[in-house]
C-alpha cells in the first residue's frame, strides 16, 4: 500500500429498490465490495490475513425493504479524489435497483442515530379470506392506548408495548389501503423494526396483509437528519 | 424482471432474491426486436445454476446475436413451488418475467442423473407438455446438452434434440435451422429430420428400439434417414473458442461466487472410473496470453477479487508455473487471488503454491480414490502413497494442518482388504503429521476421509461392470468406520441410496422413461437434495411401473451386448474401453497421454493433447 498524505471519511447516500428489496444485508455487503473493486475506487483495505476494502453500513436494512436513504463508509485514500464522481462511478458497476445518489464527508456518527422514518403501504394479501376496509381499521388501530407485541431479541422473545414507541404516525388512504408515514427509534440503543407494528395490526383486524415499506429517513437526535 | 404478483408471496419463501433476477450483466432485451427466444434452464436452484461455467459461456454467446434472447430460469425451492402453484404464476424467465411457454426454445443442461425429475418439473411449472409427442408445433423445442446427454435414454421421451459434447456451434447451427424453417412453414417433424443431419444433434424420436426377451436391447434403428451413428462436437482451438467478457454477477452469495477461467479441456490421465475424462477427449489446452487476459478482462468486469482456474485436473496444464507468473503479475497489483481447484497429489509443488494468492490457509484436498496401491492401479488413478505422504509432509510443514481425502468405495476388483486401507491410509496422514519436523506447532492434525460410492458410467472403461448393493455398500462404510482407531480422522461417507438411483440413470434405456412420467407425477423432484430424495418412493415407482432398478444398476454386461447408447460416439472406441477394463483386472496402468498414445481414437479429431511433440 502506497503512502498517502489524507485519508478522507467519505459517505454515500443510495436507495435500495426493485430487484435490490430482495438481497440480504450480507448479500449488500459482497455487491457493495465488488462494486468498490471493479470501479477501482481507491480506498483502505483491511490489512489482516484476507484484505479487502472496508466498508460499513450506518443502519441494516431489513430484506423486502426499499429505502431511499441507506448510507455506506469507507475511507478515501486519494484526496484528489473527486467525491462528486464517485455516485457515476459506482453507479456504472452496481445492479440498477441500487442507486448511489450522493458522495460526502461522513458527519455524524453511526451511534448517534436516533430514529428512521418510514412509509408503509398496507392492502389486503390476495390470500386473505375476505376484503376489509383499511382504513377505519387503522384509525381504530393508532387510538389504542397500548399494542403488545412479541419482539425477538438477544435474550430471547420479549413482550413490548408498541405503543409508546411511535413517535409520529399519519395515515391516509391509498389506492387498495392505507399507507402510514412513520418515524420509529433506531440506531445503537432501540430499534423498532416496522414489520412489528404490520404483524400487530394484521393480528388486529384478522386480515393477512401485504406491505411494501419504504424507509425513507434516517434521523439523529431533535429531528435532524443524519449526514 | 418478475412478473409483478410474485411480489405477493416472495417474502414468505427462503432466498427470495433467488426468483427476481436484475443481476449486473443480465441481459435485457427488447421483445420485439428479436425473433427467437431461448430459455436456458438449469435443473436445480439458482445458487447451484448460476455457479455452472456452461451457462455463463452459452448465455453471453447467444446474447452476441442481435435476433436472438436468451434468458436464464431455474428450478423453484419447494416453497417456492409451493407458492407458485398456489396462485397459477407458471415458472418464468429471470430476465423478461416470461412464462416458460413463450420461448421457442427451452434448454436444459442436464450435469447429473438426478436432476432429471426436475427437468420434468420445470416444463410443467412453466405451460409446456412434458412429453414430446405433445409437442406439436415448430415451437416450444425441448433441447439439452450438458454431460449427461451421453446417455439421454431415460429422459428420450421428453426432449426434441440432445446435444452431444461442446455446445457453442451446434446449438447455434440448429437455431440458425430452426428460424429457416419457420420462415418456410415447415412442420416440426420436417425441422427435426433436418436437424437430424447436424453433426451433434440427437434427435431421440427418430430412432427406434427393439429389445430381446429379457429386456437388453436387440437393436438401435434410425429412422427417416437420420444416421446410424451421432457424433459429438468439440471445439479443437481454445484460443479461438467464445470465452465471454462478463458474467451475470448475482446478488446473492451462490455455491462459486468468483470468476472461473476454463484453462483447458479433456483431461490425460484417463482415470477409468472417471466419465468426464473420457467425454470430453482429447486435452486442448488455452495459451498463457489468452488465460491472462480472459481472466483480467473477467475481473475488471465484474468486479470479482478471486479467480479459479477451473479444469479436470489443473496441476496438469503444461505451462502452469509460467501462467501463474503472469498472472500473479497483475493479479496481486489488483488484489485478486488466485485458486486452482482440482489439484493432484503429484502435481502439487513448493512453485505452484508460493504464486497462489490465497493467503487464507484452510486446508488441502486430495483424492487418492482408493485405499491401496493395488486398486489405485486398477483404476488408473497412477498416485503412490509415497507421492501422497511426501505431499502431505511437504503441506504440513508448510503450516497446514487440515487434509481432505476423497476415496471411493464399490470400485470394480475392490476386496475388503482394499476398503480397510482407506483408514490405513488416513492414518499414514495422520502420522506423518506428527513425523514432520516444522510443522505448525500447538495445532492439532484434522484428517477427514470420505467415501462415496462408485457408479459406473457410460463411456468408461467400467461401463459393463455391476454397482455394489446399498448393502454391500453400506458393509464397506461400516469396515472402514472399524478400522478407524484414531480421534484425528473424521469419516464421512455419501448416502448410497442416492448413488443407487444415480446408477439406474446412469446406464438406464428408454423403459425408464415411464417411471420418470410416473415419478414426475407423485410429485419427485430435487432428487440429488436430501431434503428431498426418497428411495422408498422411488421403488415404488420401479414396482408400479413393473421396472426392476437392479437389472440397471447391479447387473454385469457382457462386452457384445448392445447398451443403450452404442449409437452415440464420443470419439472413443470401444475396443479401447475393452482393453482397459481388461487392463482393471489385471491391476495394470496405463500411461497418460503425455507419456504415451494410449489409442483411445481421440486422434481422429487431429488435435489438442494426440498432436503434441512428446
Amino acid at each position: 500500500m502506497g503512502e498517502v498524505s489524507a485519508v478522507r471519511n467519505a459517505r454515500i447516500v443510495f436507495g435500495k429498490d426493485q430487484e435490490c428489496r430482495y438481497i440480504s444485508h450480507l448479500d449488500l455487503n459482497r455487491v457493495m465490495l465488488r462494486a468498490v473493486q471493479k470501479s477501482g475506487l481507491n480506498i483502505w483495505r483491511t490489512e489482516g490475513f484476507n484484505t479487502h476494502p472496508y466498508i460499513t453500513f450506518a443502519l441494516p436494512l431489513s430484506l423486502g425493504y426499499v429505502s431511499r436513504c441507506e448510507t455506506m463508509d469507507f475511507r478515501l485514500l486519494d484526496d484528489d479524489e473527486d467525491m462528486d464522481a464517485v455516485p457515476a462511478m459506482l453507479n456504472a458497476c452496481l445492479p440498477a435497483g441500487i442507486r448511489v445518489y450522493s458522495c460526502c464527508d461522513a458527519v455524524h456518527k453511526p451511534a448517534d442515530i436516533t430514529a428512521a422514518v418510514y412509509t408503509v403501504e398496507l392492502s389486503v394479501s390476495p390470500d386473505a379470506d375476505a376484503a376489509v376496509d383499511l382504513y377505519p381499521a387503522m384509525t381504530s388501530f393508532l387510538s389504542l392506548s397500548s399494542v403488545m407485541v412479541e419482539k425477538k431479541t438477544k435474550k430471547g422473545m420479549k413482550t413490548v408495548d408498541l405503543r409508546p414507541l411511535i413517535l409520529d404516525c399519519t395515515a391516509e388512504r391509498c389506492d387498495g389501503g392505507v399507507r402510514l408515514t412513520m418515524t420509529l427509534p433506531a440506531g445503537p440503543s432501540e430499534n423498532i423494526n416496522p414489520s412489528l407494528f404490520v404483524t400487530a395490526f394484521s393480528a388486529y383486524c384478522r386480515t393477512e396483509l401485504y406491505s411494501v415499506i419504504t424507509r425513507e429517513k434516517i434521523l439523529i437526535k431533535d429531528g435532524e437528519p443524519f449526514v | 424482471m418478475y412478473p409483478k404478483e410474485v411480489e405477493h408471496f416472495l417474502m414468505k419463501v427462503q432466498k427470495p432474491g433467488r426468483y427476481v433476477g436484475g443481476e449486473l450483466g443480465a441481459v435485457v432485451k427488447d421483445r420485439s426486436a428479436v425473433d427467437t427466444r431461448f430459455a436456458f434452464c438449469f435443473p436445480d436452484t439458482y445458487e447451484v445454476g448460476m455457479s455452472h461455467l456452461g451457462i455463463k459461456i452459452l448465455y453471453s454467446q447467444f446474447n452476441e446475436r442481435d435476433y436472438l434472447w436468451c434468458e436464464r430460469v431455474f428450478a423453484p425451492w419447494i416453497d417456492m413451488e409451493e407458492q407458485m402453484r398456489a396462485h397459477g404464476v407458471p415458472l418464468y424467465a429471470l430476465e423478461s418475467g416470461d412464462a416458460l411457454s413463450a420461448f421457442d426454445f427451452i434448454g436444459f443442461t442436464l450435469q447429473y442423473e438426478l436432476s432429471f425429475t426436475n427437468m420434468l418439473n420445470m416444463l410443467s411449472l412453466g405451460g409446456v407438455p412434458v412429453l414430446a409427442r405433445d409437442r406439436h408445433e415448430l415451437f416450444n423445442i425441448v433441447v439439452a446438452g450438458g454431460p449427461c446427454a451421453c446417455n439421454p435414454e431415460p429422459i428420450a421421451d421428453f426432449v426434441d434434440i440432445f446435444f452431444l459434447g461442446e455446445g457453442e456451434e451446434v446449438d447455434l447451427e440448429v437455431i440458425e435451422l430452426y428460424r429457416r424453417c419457420r420462415s418456410e412453414g415447415v412442420s416440426k417433424d420436417e425441422f427435426l429430420r433436418r436437424a437430424s443431419h447436424i453433426r451433434g444433434v440427437y434427435v431421440p424420436a427418430l430412432y427406434d428400439v427393439s429389445y430381446h426377451d429379457d429386456g437388453t436391447i436387440a437393436a438401435v434403428t434410425p429412422l427417416c434417414g437420420a444416421p446410424e451413428r451421432v457424433e459429438k462436437r468439440l471445439m479443437m482451438n481454445m484460443d479461438k473458442s467464445y470465452y465471454p467478457s462478463r458474467f451475470v454477477v448475482p446478488n446473492i452469495e451462490i455455491i462459486h461466487d468468483r470468476a472461473v477461467e476454463e484453462i483447458f479441456r479433456g483431461c490425460i490421465r484417463g482415470c477409468r472410473f472417471c466419465q468426464a475424462g473420457f467425454l470430453y477427449r482429447p486435452v486442448r489446452e488455452k495459451s498463457v496470453s489468452v488465460i491472462s487476459d480472459q481472466c483480467h478482462t473477467l475481473c475488471r468486469n465484474t468486479g470479482y477479487d478471486e479467480v479459479s482456474l477451473s479444469s479436470l485436473s489443473s496441476s496438469d496444464y503444461s505451462d502452469i508455473v509460467p501462467m501463474l507468473t503472469e498472472l500473479s503479475d497483475w493479479a496481486e497489483r489488483e488484489n485478486v487471488s488466485l485458486s486452482l481447484p482440482s489439484l493432484r497429489v503429484d502435481g502439487f509443488s513448493d512453485d505452484i503454491l508460493s504464486r497462489l494468492t490465497t493467503v487464507r490457509k484452510s486446508g488441502l484436498t486430495f483424492a487418492p480414490e482408493a485405499g491401496s496401491q493395488r486398486l489405485r492401479d486398477a483404476i488408473n488413478k497412477n498416485v503412490t502413497e509415497d507421492e501422497l505422504i511426501g505431499t502431505c509432509s511437504v503441506a504440513f510443514a508448510g503450516g497446514y494442518s487440515t487434509v481432505k481425502l476423497y476415496f471411493m468405495i464399490g470400485l470394480p476388483t475392490e476386496t475388503m482388504d482394499d476398503v480397510a486401507d482407506i483408514a490405513n491410509l488416513a492414518q499414514k496422514v495422520v502420522n506423518t503429521f506428527y513425523a514432520t519436523e516444522n510443522r505448525a506447532r500447538g495445532k492439532s492434525v484434522r484428517v477427514t476421509a470420505s467415501a462415496s460410492s462408485f457408479v459406473p458410467k457410460p463411456f468408461t472403461p467400467f461401463q459393463w461392470e455391476p454397482q455394489d448393493t446399498v448393502e454391500m455398500l453400506q458393509d464397506k462404510q461400516r469396515h472402514i468406520k472399524a478400522h478407524i482407531h484414531s480421534r484425528k480422522i473424521s469419516y464421512s461417507y455419501h448416502d448410497s441410496d442416492t448413488s443407487f438411483l444415480e446408477a439406474v440413470f446412469a446406464r438406464g434405456d428408454r423403459k425408464l422413461c415411464r417411471a420418470m412420467l410416473l415419478a414426475h407425477e407423485r410429485g419427485i423432484r430435487f432428487d440429488s437434495w436430501g431434503d428431498c430424495f426418497s428411495l422408498s418412493a422411488w421403488m415404488k415407482v420401479f414396482d408400479d411401473c413393473g421396472i426392476d432398478p437392479a437389472f440397471y444398476a447391479n447387473r454385469r454386461r457382457s462386452f457384445d451386448e448392445i447398451l443403450p447408447w452404442d449409437h452415440l460416439d464420443y470419439g472413443i472406441t470401444k475396443e479401447f474401453l475393452i482393453r482397459e477394463c481388461r487392463r482393471a483386472y489385471e491391476s495394470r496402468t496405463t500411461p497418460h497421454c503425455r507419456e504415451q498414445c494410449a489409442g483411445c481414437g481421440a486422434m481422429r479429431y487431429g488435435g489438442g493433447v494426440c498432436c503434441e511433440e512428446r
